[in-house]
């Protein structure tokens, strides 16, 4: 009854879906601002890459906001999360062609993870790509070796201290242009080379650093969950977070 | 002092609480609180400002309006913002394992509910309306308990769900208009008035609504508010609802007025007002009570919003700031009653004072005149008459039913309450705790001040949209002058 | 023009598939998990409709360059968006993932009618204290 039921209900989402879906304009995208920002984001933002424009120049608020999410989302893992002690650990240890593996590849990681940052206003990517590319340099020994301690001290530090980057280059703005978050106040700069656009690449930095630490802490506050069959560790929340 | 602060302010330091706390421990107690102080001296004065100059329009970086993001620093999003400030600082939690983290969550709450009540960005309204309930996923489950987790965790799909489905309806209007400024898209009313845009305006209402605690998706409600600390659900069911109503009042104002699609609105909040009061007249404890009861007011809301016109929308802001006084103090005065609702019998009497302000503060839901609920309603159904032609009849008469279940349970725990009945033992609980009195006196001056509240609120409803509003006028008999002219001699 | 169709119908079409699989998750699913999987599919599905509305025949990606000769360009607000709600879905999915952990950790289950008469039990009823213990009810899907 209720798979019948159920079934009835997507039906109609279908139908529903499919009428809204059918008046829309397909190839004819209306470009109402899209054709705006084409034309004045070079001059505006002297950022070659004009989704970097958009992202960090034109709505900043909304990276900004995504990036609190993706920050308010790890607290409270975090908050939730039973740990279990370093190096008690249900999944075994990875061989050693894994282990070795992924202790070779830290270093790569973080060059490709930099360059995908700091060149995100003149090359498709930036500091989303850049900060995921970072997190996996962290995570990728982390589940080869699920036992190893992590570095939740160090992280919070360079955590706190990107978020506190992009806020405050923000904040720096309105006594330079009047205008919160206006990320012109260096100059856009020669077009096309790698320190131009204004404060851009500096935001993606601080963005790039601070969602690699989110995207982290949030992989390594899963795997430090005890699994079901794992002892309780009985410790106070206190004791543990401090 | 930028209105931009009320929200860099709070996620400033925010993501700087993690760090603090390591070096020393006890910023994760006062550092959240002091904060949002400080937020709030800043939101007032930003208020005030609006009061002396006039609302004004904010081009987020400098970039104007609909390439970029525009904030409006207006009566309704400012006012919005105070209260907030307000009721994070009063509601903060107390019983929680982990202090810092929960003071992390409640300032990012506090930025993100600032933004939510100022953005005029479709997208950006999403954004943060993402990040307010990921906060209240957190603070759902704050308290650690296996329920608390569940109800958490239910709330949260549910929350992905709506946001989902609203994140659809904002990219039907992209798709349909290309861009994403309220201004602009309010200019663009035949683009919208297809199925797309229809279909748009449904998904953001059913998406934009769970937080609201509007009619499809709102089974969460009881679960979380029966598990959670009493603050919590407090804060959670006073002021965070509103901010879910609060977008669906920007999106109605100024770009969807008269679209078909309200009509769907109108059943949800029907549908929300029935089914509230129904399983508010069912629920076996205080809390579930309290819970159900506020689905129904906020499906009144909904019914006023959708109605929409100045008698409509000012009958909504009524309805929301008594909800908003009333329902956070009741759940506080109601801590002193946990279980089940049998327990009850001559407990009234142990705490007089608590009980009969229960009572008042319940009446006022009701809507018993000369409490402001009670505006609230006539307003509501003065908006029915003026602006149904079909179904008026029925409409009301839905409603009154729901009012009279309404008072049929509020009336049966009062009974209960002052009913014979073994003395309560004392517990460590005071009838009265503080905070609930200042929600009560907040309560008791805006009963008495009716007139005034219901001037400023025609100014709030006057700022959203200028024109049309204006031209719409002299449809509607002046609602604000009755409630002024019957306020005064009460 | 034939071909633009089949690519539109093709690209709307899947996003409108997506959010119904997703939905059949959401609705006919017991499993939390698979509940939680069903809500990242329909993200996937609102996304692609999302990326698909910027479309426009032979433009290039919006990223000048100075070499090339100029022509139109797809529109880069679209893109910018998804990229944001993209990251938005992964945290909420990561803060529900980590949820459901603890929760099954606790009562051994993540059924959501076992989890329901957990949550709508009265509180010390024997039915509450009895499905603390671990595996004490449910069966998951």
């Amino acid at each position: 009854m209720r798979q019948f039921a159920s079934l009835l209900f997507l039906f109609g989402f279908a139908f529903f879906l499919s009428v809204l879906v059918g008046g829309l304009p397909f190839g004819a995208a209306p470009m109402q601002v899209g054709q705006a920002i084409v034309e004045q984001n070079i001059e505006a933002t002297g950022a070659a890459n004009a989704v970097t424009g958009v992202l960090l120049a034109f709505r900043g608020m909304d990276t900004l906001g995504e990036l609190t999410i993706l920050f308010v989302a790890a607290t409270a893992a975090g908050m939730v999360v039973e740990r279990r002690k370093h190096g008690v650990s249900r999944d075994s240890v990875a061989g050693f062609i894994l282990l070795a593996g992924a202790e070779l590849m830290f270093p790569f990681l973080l060059i490709l993870g930099a360059y995908v940052i700091l060149h995100g206003h003149l090359t498709p990517g930036g500091g989303f790509q850049g900060g995921a590319i970072l997190a996996a340099a962290f995570f990728v020994p982390f589940l080869a070796n699920p036992g190893r301690a992590f570095q939740g001290h160090a992280m919070a530090f360079v955590e706190a201290f990107a978020g506190a980057t992009f806020i405050l280059l923000g904040i720096f703005s309105i006594f330079r242009e009047g205008d919160f978050m206006a990320p012109m106040f260096l100059g856009t700069g020669e077009f096309g080379q790698l320190v131009s656009a204004g404060s851009l690449p500096l935001l993606y930095l601080a963005l790039g650093l601070k969602v690699g630490a989110e995207l982290g802490s949030l992989v390594a506050e899963i795997a430090a969950a005890p699994g079901s069959d794992d002892p309780l560790i009985e410790e106070p929340q206190a004791a543990k977070d401090l | 002092m930028n209105p931009e602060i009320l929200i860099a302010l709070p996620l400033l330091a925010a993501f700087l609480l993690p760090a603090a706390r390591r070096i020393d421990a006890s910023v994760g107690i006062w550092w959240g609180p002091l904060v949002v102080l400080a937020n709030l001296v800043i939101a007032a004065m930003a208020w005030w400002k609006v009061q002396l100059i006039g609302p004004q329009s904010i081009a987020l970086g400098g970039f104007a309006a609909p390439l970029g993001i525009e904030l409006r620093a207006d009566h309704l999003g400012l006012s919005a913002a105070v209260l907030l400030n307000l009721a994070v600082l009063l509601l903060w939690p107390r019983e929680t394992p982990d202090k810092a983290r929960v003071s992390t969550i409640l300032l990012v709450l506090t930025g993100a509910g600032c933004g939510l009540a100022m953005s005029a960005d479709l997208f950006n309204l999403y954004v943060f309306f993402e990040l307010v309930a990921v906060a209240t996923y957190g603070l759902a489950a704050a308290n650690g308990k296996g329920e608390a987790l569940i109800a958490s965790l239910r709330y949260l799909i549910l929350g992905a769900l709506g946001s989902a489905l609203a994140l659809l309806g904002i990219a039907l209007v992209y798709a349909k208009t290309g861009t994403l400024n309220l201004t602009e898209l309010g200019g663009m009313s035949e683009a919208l008035s297809g199925p797309a845009g229809i279909g748009a305006l449904v998904l953001m209402v059913v998406g934009f609504g769970v937080k609201a605690e509007l009619f499809p998706l709102n089974n969460w409600v009881p679960e979380v508010y029966a598990h959670t600390e009493s603050r919590v659900s407090a804060l959670m069911a006073g002021i965070i609802s509103k901010l879910g109503i609060l977008v669906l009042l920007r999106l109605i104002a100024e770009v969807f007025g008269g679209s078909p699609g309200l009509e769907f609105l109108l059943w949800v909040g029907v549908l929300g007002v029935v089914t509230g009061e129904l399983a508010a007249y069912g629920a076996k404890d205080m809390r579930r009570v309290l819970a159900y009861s506020s689905i129904g007011q906020m499906g009144l809301v909904a019914v006023a919003l959708a109605l929409g016109g100045e008698t409509g929308f000012i009958a909504a802001l009524i309805l929301m700031l008594n909800h908003l006084l009333v329902k956070p103090a009741l759940f506080l005065i109601a801590d002193a009653w946990p279980g089940s609702l049998k327990a009850l019998a001559g407990k009234g009497r142990a705490r007089p004072l608590g009980a009969v302000l229960f009572v008042l503060l319940a009446l006022s839901l009701i809507g018993v005149p000369p409490l402001p609920g009670f505006w609230g309603k006539y307003l509501l159904l003065d908006a029915i008459f003026t602006n149904v032609t079909e179904g008026a009849g029925l409409l009301v008469g839905l409603i009154l039913a729901a009012t009279v279940v309404e008072a049929a349970y509020f009336f049966r725990i009062a009974a209960r309450l002052f009913g014979s009945g073994e003395a309560a033992e004392e517990s460590k609980i005071p009838g009265l705790p503080a905070v609930a009195a200042l929600f009560v006196i907040a309560f008791l001056a805006l009963s008495v001040q009716t007139g005034r509240v219901g001037d400023y609120l025609k100014e709030v409803v006057h700022g959203l949209q200028p024109q049309e509003l204006r031209m719409a006028q002299s449809d509607f008999p002046d609602p604000a002058a009755s409630v002024n002219g019957k306020g005064e001699r009460l | 023009m034939n071909e633009l169709l089949s690519i539109g119908n093709l690209l709307y079409g899947g996003a409108a598939g997506l959010i119904v699989i997703g939905l059949f998750a959401v609705v006919a699913r017991r499993h939390l998990i698979r509940v939680l999987l069903g809500v990242a599919v329909i993200e996937a599905g609102v996304n692609l409709m999302l990326v698909a509305a910027g479309f426009r025949p032979g433009a290039a990606a919006p990223i000048f360059d100075p070499q090339a000769i100029s022509g139109p360009m797809v529109d880069p607000i679209p893109q910018a968006l998804v990229l944001t709600a993209i990251v938005i879905g992964v945290a909420v999915l990561a803060l529900g993932l980590t949820l459901a952990i603890r929760i099954h950790r606790q009562y051994g289950t993540l059924d959501t009618v076992a989890l329901t008469r957990i949550v709508n039990a009265p509180a010390g009823s024997p039915e509450s204290r009895a499905m603390m213990q671990r595996g004490g009810g449910g069966h998951e899907s």
